[in-house]
Order: structure tokens, then sequence, then C-alpha cells
């Protein structure tokens, strides 16, 4: 469809206006991380940095002039950032390995309490997080799973499964069922059907589930901060440390902040293409 | 119970042998503890503990806020958050009416017990239920560049002078705003009313817990017209009705904008000093709490060392609190922020000349009182949560101050009687 | 339409397949471990809190006597709680209203984007790839009186916003607070809805060319009775969301009784002040409340698709 010039001129201004309203406040949260800390807190404030300082991030690398505390931050850091990579990866994998297989049978295969389960699963999701943190604490003490990689995995499981599970069967039900059709006449199992044919036509769904379970689970707060403590704490947890009782580190928290924007914007410009694809699975032909 | 009582006398009779052993023996060596305190901690406490003891420690540090919702997880299921863990001042009621810590009563030395002062805000019917590790009281920050420039030379010991002098130095331009006070609906806003209550020459509620701030000649009540009348004269930033009491001392006090930090907490001079974290380094001293009658009062709100109860290595976590709470421990913590709790501590290191505003922390130190004389009540976050919603409506001019004591108490018996 | 269709049972009930007895088989035995995990892991909870919630558990006090539904009595009358959920019913409103409108709005936009589409895509996706926290404490430093970005914004426009408080007004607060909450989710809603927009096949706004019909016709005609679907689902995800809204509205403004959410409600009930099953109950409610408002959404959008 032709538009006419006023109206892309329109659309022109509109996407301008989205554009500054999605990453402006990501691109405040980036100067801050470069501006000395002195220079936070100066009026008229500076809409961009007069001086840049990459001191908030050497102290967050371990490196450069630190004083003698920060050695730890930047061991913290790490190991939080590792910490945070692994979770939502297992997280991820699980979820998705359960998510597509339950997907197939919820949309694929009659089978009794079928319509059920898959409302009482989809349900879940209106559940408050404070609703189940306590037994869910007594369950994960008692299995001895607290502060480990498994345990915060388990508890990701029962959160993000229940929408991946959705996106999962919609992905099936969308696909042709004739190719299905054509290769049970040839004599293939259902297995067969499901990973040699199923699965990779399912490919951007999976991709698009994945994406979104990764970003949900890399972005939980409560979760590990009550289920992983120490050993196994992600970055989310680390980065409101920086404010102790006495003194809040604006610098340092957007530094962190920043950093833990990083995977995800990777994500979305890398993965965009699959994001959107999966996402559209019913319209691209 | 039984079986409670008789590892706590087994435990006091072991710890009280302990202290002979620990320079050679290292009785408790290879066991290891968690430890839950607030981020900020010296980054070599564990270490430091370990080679003392033997002993390694799990130190598991959160930020301020997190620690609250992380222990009561851990003590409503039943289980141990960890083997020693911040306990704060207003936590004393609810923790002691749980039964979540141990009694360290006959654990922890009488000396002991009598040079930290701070220990009877945290002892509930006879028991001890922590063992104070770091000091806050209240005194009152000024900027004496402010001061000195506007001509004022006596330090205010009064109310009035504190007013006046505030005033001068609005007059003359100097600060706009001279007086910094935290009126938004957060725990700040009701500590700074609670130190104007005591400045005021009264108390928050009798023996039987009656409030005691409904009527126009109370201290509570006297305490919030003084407020209103700060903002009302601009001697207040209006925008104090937004700001928590950190915002105010970094984005104002450490910027020069102000001159008189109400509340002011002894844990920040360090901060003010430093040239990285503050423009008014050299500028900031502690003065004595100006109160109405000229004699100072002040209040502590102390965090403390406990043990829950379901904790499994309670021997080897007295070892820890005993170390973390010893003289020599607590004038080296110093170092990170930590003002001691120990009356001699605190005396070494301003003898040594090394306590910022040391003549007047020593001085007020002995002044400092429990908020609650008669034992933090369980009720404490509801009281708290209602004083400072309250004072945010009564300064925003929503209500009168009349109404706003009155909503308080009302909360209060609400409270009482859950 | 993806996730549109997730809410409807599958098209077609008969197919079964060749062998029926052994595909019930696969097909449990597949569901199982989902089935396992969330018995476990949620309904187990779920139902322990339930239990919780009809006896008197406050470790302050010893004893957990039954009292039936005494907590639910005492919450319909308890004056701070019915503050919240007004509070929260305002949330939801804002949030689903501005998420639903915004949303659609943008995807609109990005589906003309042309060549820039998945350019303007991923800028538009990234708020909600952010941490909450992390959105909150950057929202805290926007809003800030002194030295934030809003308000050096609105002064440099030569508005008097010099030291202007965000969350002094309670509606401004509410407003305020709601942005933040918008600004992270509303993506979700444009994807979902772009996901729908171009599902349609585009033979469709030929058709209403060649008959005459002007854009604005075709986008209520065509466009908007074919996404609705699509805008039911985002909206179930966006009052889901607000319910659950939480992180911030602590970070910002913490306990403020003019800006304090259900769910901030509960954590002082239950963590604050330790009425530990009086918070559970009211937990329950939310859940009962969030359940309920999107299970209208849900069968609104079965009978929507059914009607294509």
């Amino acid at each position: 469809m032709e538009l006419r010039l006023s109206q892309r001129i329109l659309t022109g201004i509109g996407l301008l206006l989205l554009i500054l309203w999605s990453i402006g406040p990501i691109y405040w949260a980036i100067a801050t991380s470069f501006t000395p800390t002195p220079d936070l807190m100066s009026q008229p404030i500076h809409f961009f940095p007069e001086h840049l300082t990459l001191n908030h991030y050497q102290r967050l690398a371990g490196f450069g002039t630190v004083a003698s505390n920060d050695v730890t931050v930047a061991a913290q850091f790490r190991n939080a950032l590792v910490n945070s990579v692994i979770t939502a990866l297992a997280a991820t994998i699980v979820s998705i390995f359960l998510a597509s297989l339950g997907g197939y049978a919820f949309a694929r295969l009659e089978f009794p309490g079928r319509q059920t389960i898959f409302f009482i699963v989809i349900a879940t999701i209106a559940i408050p997080g404070y609703t189940v943190l306590i037994p869910l604490y007594r369950l994960m003490v008692s299995l001895k799973l607290l502060d480990t990689y498994l345990g915060v995995t388990l508890i990701y499981l029962s959160a993000f499964l229940p929408l991946a599970l959705w996106l999962m069967r919609s992905v099936f039900q969308q696909l042709p069922l004739s190719i299905e059709e054509a290769a049970r006449i040839d004599g293939a199992g259902r297995m067969t059907i499901l990973f040699r044919i199923v699965m990779p036509l399912a490919a951007p769904g999976l991709v698009a589930a994945s994406i979104i379970t990764f970003l949900g689970a890399w972005g939980q707060y409560m979760v590990p901060l009550i289920f992983s403590p120490t050993k196994t704490k992600p970055l989310t947890v680390l980065i409101p440390e920086f404010s102790t009782k006495n003194f809040v580190d604006y610098g340092l928290i957007n530094a962190a902040g920043t950093i833990a924007m990083i995977v995800p914007i990777l994500i979305v410009i890398f993965l965009n293409r699959y994001l959107v694809s999966g996402l559209t699975a019913g319209s691209v032909k | 119970m039984n079986v409670l009582l008789r590892t706590t006398v087994a435990l006091a009779a072991l710890t009280m042998a302990l202290p002979a052993f620990a320079d050679d023996a290292k009785p408790l060596a290879g066991q290891s503890i968690t430890v839950l305190l607030p981020s900020g901690q010296s980054p070599s406490l564990a270490a430091d503990f370990e080679k003392e003891t033997g002993i390694k420690v799990d130190l598991q540090m959160l930020s301020w806020d997190d620690i609250r919702p992380k222990l009561i997880t851990g003590l409503i299921a039943g289980t141990p958050p960890a083997d020693v863990t911040e306990f704060d001042w207003s936590w004393t009621g609810q923790f002691a009416a749980a039964g979540w810590y141990e009694d360290l009563t006959p654990l922890i030395d009488a000396e002991t017990v009598k040079d930290i002062a701070g220990s009877s805000i945290f002892t509930v019917d006879g028991k001890l239920l922590g063992v104070p590790y770091s000091n806050d009281f209240r005194v009152m920050l000024i900027n004496r560049k402010h001061f000195t420039d506007a001509g004022i030379t006596d330090t205010p010991k009064t109310l009035d002078a504190l007013v006046a002098a505030a005033k001068t130095i609005k007059d003359k331009g100097i600060a706009t705003y001279p007086i910094g006070l935290p009126l938004s609906t957060s725990e700040g806003t009701s500590t700074s009313w609670y130190l104007l209550t005591k400045a005021f020459g009264g108390e928050l509620f009798d023996k039987d817990f009656k409030p005691l701030f409904t009527t126009p000649d109370s201290a509570g009540y006297k305490a919030l017209e003084f407020e209103i009348m700060a903002l009302k004269d601009g001697l207040v930033d209006p925008a104090s009705t937004g700001l928590k009491d950190s915002q105010i001392n970094e984005s104002m006090f450490a910027q020069g904008q102000t001159s008189i930090m109400i509340s002011g907490e002894p844990g920040r001079i360090a901060q003010f000093a430093d040239p990285a974290k503050s423009k008014v380094a050299g500028q900031i001293e502690a003065i004595l709490v100006a109160t109405e009658s000229g004699n100072t009062r002040s209040y502590g709100l102390l965090e403390a060392l406990g043990i829950p109860a379901a904790s499994e290595h309670k021997e080897a976590a007295l070892a820890f609190i005993k170390w973390m709470t010893s003289k020599d421990y607590q004038i080296k913590n110093y170092g990170v922020g930590v003002l001691p709790t120990r009356t001699s501590a605190l005396e070494q290191l301003n003898n040594d000349g090394k306590l910022l505003s040391g003549a007047v922390l020593v001085e007020q130190a002995p002044t400092v009182g429990a908020l609650f004389p008669q034992g933090t009540p369980t009720w404490y976050p509801q009281f708290s949560s209602a004083v400072s919603n309250a004072i945010n409506q009564a300064v925003k001019g929503e209500v009168t101050v009349a109404q706003a004591v009155q909503s308080i108490a009302d909360e209060t018996v609400k409270a009482q009687q859950q | 339409m993806s996730l549109a269709a997730a809410a409807v049972p599958a098209r077609r009930k008969g197919d079964k397949g060749i062998d029926g007895s052994a595909d019930a088989r696969l097909g449990l035995m597949l569901a199982a471990p989902i089935v396992i995990a969330m018995l476990s892991l949620v309904l187990f909870p779920v139902a322990s809190t339930l239990w919780d919630s009809l006896h008197r558990v406050n470790p302050m006090m010893a004893g957990q006597p039954f009292i039936g539904l005494q907590h639910y009595r005492d919450l319909l009358v308890d004056p701070v709680v019915n503050e919240s959920w007004r509070n929260t019913v305002v949330y939801v409103v804002i949030c689903v209203v501005l998420e639903t409108a915004g949303g659609i709005a943008a995807a609109l936009l990005i589906n003309q984007a042309g060549r820039w589409r998945r350019y303007v895509l991923a800028i538009v996706i990234l708020p909600w790839a952010l941490p909450g926290v992390v959105n909150a404490v950057v929202w805290g430093w926007i809003y800030n009186p002194a030295f934030g970005l809003l308000n050096g914004l609105l002064v440099a426009a030569g508005l008097d916003f010099e030291k202007f408080v965000w969350f002094n007004d309670r509606t401004i607060a509410l407003f305020a607070v709601s942005l933040v909450h918008v600004w992270r989710m509303l993506p979700l809603t444009a994807v979902i809805v772009l996901a729908a927009l171009q599902s349609i096949p585009s033979d469709l706004y030929e058709a209403g060319r060649i008959d005459g019909a002007t854009r604005r016709r075709m986008f209520f005609y065509i466009t908007l009775p074919l996404i609705r679907g699509g805008i039911a689902v985002a909206m179930t995800q966006s009052t889901v969301a607000a319910f659950n809204f939480f992180d911030e509205a602590w970070i910002l403004t913490g306990s403020a009784r003019g800006t304090r959410p259900i769910l901030v409600q509960v954590y002082l009930e239950a963590f604050q002040n330790l009425h530990f099953s009086y918070g559970m109950a009211l937990s329950v409610l939310v859940m009962i409340a969030s359940l309920t408002v999107s299970l209208v959404y849900v069968l609104r959008v079965q009978r929507v698709t059914r009607l294509d």
C-alpha cells in the first residue's frame, strides 16, 4: 500500500518518538555509568556527560586504580555474571525441552484430561510469587536444593514452563497436519515424526519461546534473592547491594545495570529475526 | 524444650572454656558456619576470622532492604537462614515473641554486656537475643563552613538557637533551604520525628504503651508542629516530602546545599569527609542533639548479631559473634565505617585521634537511650509506617497536626489488638 | 496468529491419527514431566498456602488454630487492604489501557516501517528485555527531583519543573509509577499485536480498496476485528502482570500508602507485620482476582476467534 507523503511524514515522526521513548531511559543509564561520581550530583544536569570515566567499569572488572575492597566487587561481579548465564540457560533448556514435548502432546495427541491439564497449567501464570514462596522454600530446604543450580532451575521451570508450553502448543497447532499425515502413511512413528519433521518446522517458535524464557529468567529478582543467596547469586541480586545503608553508588549500579543489559541487547539484536518470525509463526506462509 | 536447654547449658560450659583455648588450640577449627549480613562489610571479614579460629565462614551479603525478606522466609519455614544473622533493633519485639533466636545471656560475659551499653535494647525478659556490633544513634550534623560564613560562632544547644541559626544562614543566602529533614513516607521520616520528640523532652509511649503524643502540649505533637513550621518558613526544601533520608544526605547535604541534618547519622561522617563522594569534605561536623531545654538526648538504632535457635552450629556461631564484637575487631572495623558499640573501643579510637567528630560522639554516647525503654513492641513496623504516612500527609497540608497524631494513635491501637 | 490460537482448543477434534491408544499413552508420557513439575512446585505449595490461610499462623503467637474463613472476612473490611486494592485497580487500568493503546500504535507504526522494520522492532523490544529491578533503579534516577533526566528535560524546555517531586501528589505518583511498568511491558503487547497484524491476508485490503474503502474504514472494518484475538491475549498478559505489580512500586515509593499495590500489602502483612497467614489469605485473593479477570479475556478470545 502506498502512503501519501503527509502520512509518511507522520509515520516517520511516530517512529522517531517510539524509538526515543524506548531507548531514552537506556541511554540515560549508560550515560550515568560513564559519569564520574561527583558530576552525578551537579545542577543543571548535563544531557551528555561532561567528563567521561571508565572508573565504574574498572571497579567492576577489578583493575585500574581501585580501593582495597573493590577486589571483592570484581570477584562477586564475575561470579554473578556467570551465575546469571548458567541459571538462565539451564532454565531455558529444561523449560523448552519439556514445553516442546508437552506442547506437541497437547496440540496433536488425544489423551484423557488433555484440556483440563492444559488449562490448569496455563492458569498457574496468575499465581503471585508470594503465594508459593514459603512452602517452596520448605520444599527446597528438605530436598537440600537451596543455593544450588538445580534448585533455582526447578523454580524457574515452574515459573516459565506455562508460557513456553502455551507458545509451543500454538506453534504446533499452526503447522499443517498434512506433512505429518504423509509421514505416517510412509510408516514413520510418532517420535520420528516429532524430531525429524515437526521440530525443524517449529524452529522459529522454539527460538522465540527460548528467548522469552531466557529473558524472563535473566531478569528474576525475588526468586534468586531467597533461593540462591551466595554461591549461585545472579546479577540482579548483586546490583542492589551496591547501595549500602549509608551510600548509594549510582555510578556503580548503572554500570552493573548496563552490563546486565548487554546480554539481553545482544540477544535482541542477533536473534531478532527468530524472535519476530517465531512470534509471527502463523503469518509466515 | 529440655534438649534445647541442655544444649544451651553445655554450650555455656564449653564457651566459658573457649577463651583459654582460643589462641593455640583452635577447638572449633574445621567447622563451617554461614553468616548473613548487610553489604558493606570488610572484604576480609571471613578470611580474618578463619585465620584466627580455623572456622570457615560462608558470608552472605545482601542489600539492607533484602535482608529481612530473606531472614523471615527462613525463620517462618523453620530453618535457620544462617548460623549468625543481622538483628536490627527494630526487630527485637517480633523476634522475641516468635522465639526465633537463641538466648545469649549465659554465653556472653557480664563485662561485655556492660561495655556494650546498647545490649539492653536487645534484651527481652532477661534474655539477650543479639550482641550489638554496629553502633548507630542520632547526633546532629552541621556544615561548619555555612555557620562560619553566616557569622555564627556558637554551636546551637537548643532548638530555638538551631532555628535562629538556620534563619540567619537562609537570610544571608548561604543556603536556600538550610535544614535537611526527610518528610516522605519512609523510615527516615519516622526516625527523625522520634528524635524531635525526644528533643522536645518527651517519650512516644508510657510504660503500658499508651500513646503520649496526641495532646497539643505533648512532645510528639510539638515535634510535628516543628517540622511543619520548618517547611512553611522555607527552612526545609519542599522536595523533602518526596525524598528519603539517604537522598537528602547525598543530594543536598553532601552537595553543600543544606547546613543542618536534624537526624544525623554518625556512620555518614566518614563519607562526608571523603572528597570522592562529597563536595563538603572538611566542612562537616557532628554536634550534640539540640533540644528544647538544652539538655541533649538521643536514642540508639543499633544493629546486632544473633543466632537463630534452629542453627546447628551454635558454638562456632558464638565464636564468630564474640570475635566480631571484640574490642580489637571493632576498632579495626571502624575502617569500613562501622561505629564501635563498645564504650572502650569508642574511647580508644577517640584517644588515638582516629574518631571523626570524636569528642561529640563520645559525649553523646552516654545520653543514648532506647527508643522503647519498655521493650521494642511487636507492632513496631505498623507503628513506624503509620508515623511516616501521617507526617507526610500533615506536611503536605492534607490533614491537620491533630488529625495526624490521632491517626497514628488509632493505627497503633489497631495494631496492638491484632 | 500463534498466541491467539493458544487460547483456542485444538481446531479439529478428529485429529486422533491412526492409533488412538498409542497416542494417548505417548501423550500422557510427554505431559507427565510437566504435570509432575507443576504439581510439586506450584500446586502443592498453593494448596499448602490455602490450608495455612484457614489457620491463624502467626509466629508471634503460640499454636495455629483453625479459623476457617475469618481472615477472608477480616480482609474485606480492612481499610488499608481496601486502599491497596484501589491502587491496584488503578494500576491495572492505567497499565492495561496504556500498554494496549501504546502497543497497538507501536505495532501499526512498526508495520509501516518498511525495510527499517527489523531494526525498529529490535529497539522497541529492548525495554522488555531488561531486568525489572534495573529498570526501576534506572527510572528512580530519572525521576530524581534534583539530578534526574525528566526534570532536566522539562526545565530545558522552559517549564517550571525545577526540583519537581514526582511522587508527592498521589494521582501523579500513581501515573509515574505505572509509567515505569508500562515502559517495560508495552513491547510485549506491541509484538503480539504486530504478529496478529502480519497474519492478516493482504488480499482483504485489496478487496477493500477495490470497494473504495478509506484507510480509516479499512482499519475499523478489517484490521481491528482481525487483531482482536491478539489484543485480548496481550491484555491478559498485561492484566496478570499489573496485578503482580511489585518491583517498580517498592523500589520507587516503598511502603507509601497512596501508591501501595496489593502485592506490597501482602509482603508487608506477611513479612513485615508477621501476620503470616493473613498475608497469605490476601495473596490467595490476588490470585483469584487476576485469574477471574484473565478468564474473562480468554473466554472472549475464544468467542472472537470462533467467529472467523
